[in-house]
């Protein structure tokens, strides 16, 4: 086992990657500060729970509007911990937008974006985007009033695109009119587009936050700020 | 003070590490509690017995087999299945129910029941069934298949799945 063990060590450099991840070296920032650091690891964990609770949930749902409702009803009524696991979901969901945003406003603020970070910044933007696409396409799922009616709401908005509105309206749709369609191509976006790409940005966004260093918390008379003051 | 935090044994460092290695086990415990009694959820479904009420026992006549077609409501998960099924009914006294399932024991075919010959008779191949089900002539291996019946406020409820081949239930 010990001899195992040292072989994945050696072959797999377990040591370096802990320390490049675990050990390396972050700003000093105490308080409101140091949890506002916080919030690219509380996105990752909420990232976790969503896939694992989105898994469970994927097992008992079928994207069809004749059964959609009832198969989240047998989810929540019938299932063992099921209202547990869909809440679970339904408030990752909620938390998840919150929190991606939260750590948005704080990498803006401190000016977290600038050189040499900038990629970074540009591929979170795209894992916004993702959530955001995310949270538009399981709000339909359900396929109760509420969700039938806000994608109804979100297909014209797009629609109201200059140009190429009713087309995207048309592609969100699946069609002209919202129906089965509209709800298997959700479906697929949410569980199997979705992930594939944001599994990928989190990834860059992970290894250029390692790669790059935290930043430093903005001081006054400290650093670039005073040298810009100068 | 400053003494006793030099004497303590415990560092900051581990003492965060501590921490969070039981507030993140905690909170793996659960997720993984949780999960794994949804994931795990089929092994404590209890199988749902669907009895079909088909009336009140005073209405069938004694000693005369009646067929009785019913619908069976059988719940898959979230959506319910609706098939046409049916039965040969017999009783001798109102309290003691046979219910056989309409196929003959040789090929499936539905049998019938004959008034004058007081005999089931299936017309795929001549075979003949007594009134208590067996076999008097023919190809069937066994006696008919018989369903579950029971008697709950003088109504007559039957579960149309055949529990062992051919043997009283």
């Amino acid at each position: 086992m010990k001899l195992l063990w040292e072989w994945m060590k050696s072959r797999l450099a377990l040591a370096e990657i802990w320390n490049a991840l675990f050990s390396r070296h972050v700003p000093e920032a105490e308080g409101l500060v140091g949890w506002l650091y916080t919030l690219g690891s509380a996105s990752l964990f909420v990232f976790f729970i969503q896939v694992i609770t989105g898994s469970l949930l994927a097992m008992n749902y079928v994207p069809s509007p004749d059964h959609a409702y009832d198969s989240i009803r047998f989810i929540n009524e019938q299932v063992i911990f099921g209202k547990w696991i869909r809440a679970l979901h339904h408030w990752g969901a909620t938390f998840m937008v919150v929190v991606v945003s939260l750590h948005m406003l704080r990498v803006y603020f401190m000016g977290s974006y600038k050189y040499p970070r900038e990629a970074t910044w540009i591929v979170g933007v795209i894992l916004f985007l993702l959530v955001m696409g995310f949270s538009f396409t399981g709000y339909l799922l359900p396929w109760d009033q509420k969700s039938y009616w806000a994608t109804m709401v979100g297909a014209n908005i797009a629609s109201q695109t200059p140009a190429i509105g009713s087309y995207i309206a048309k592609i969100l749709k699946g069609g002209d009119e919202m129906g089965a369609v509209t709800l298997t191509r959700f479906y697929a976006i949410h569980t199997l587009v979705l992930p594939g790409l944001i599994l990928v940005a989190i990834l860059i966004h992970l290894f250029l936050v390692v790669w790059h260093g935290i930043s430093e918390p903005p001081q006054k008379n400290k650093g670039s700020d005073k040298k810009a003051g100068a | 003070m400053e003494e006793k935090d030099l004497n303590n044994k415990i560092s900051r460092r581990s003492f965060l590490t501590y921490v969070i290695v039981s507030l993140g086990g905690l909170m793996g415990a659960i997720l993984t509690g949780l999960g794994g009694g949804y994931f795990l959820s089929p092994i404590w479904r209890k199988k749902e017995d669907s009895w079909i009420d088909l009336g009140l026992v005073k209405d069938f006549t004694e000693g005369e087999p009646l067929k009785i077609n019913f619908t069976v409501r059988k719940r898959d998960a979230w959506s319910t299945i609706e098939s046409k099924s049916s039965a040969w009914i017999i009783t001798a006294n109102q309290k003691d129910f046979i219910a056989f399932d309409p196929k003959c024991t040789h090929l499936g075919c539905p049998y019938r029941w004959s008034v004058e010959k007081r005999q089931f008779l299936c017309p795929c191949h001549t075979a003949t069934f007594s009134v208590d089900g067996e076999v008097v002539s023919g190809p069937p291996p066994r006696a008919l298949d018989r369903y579950p019946t029971k008697v709950v406020g003088g109504h007559l409820l039957i579960l149309p799945q055949v529990v062992g081949k051919g043997k009283e239930v």
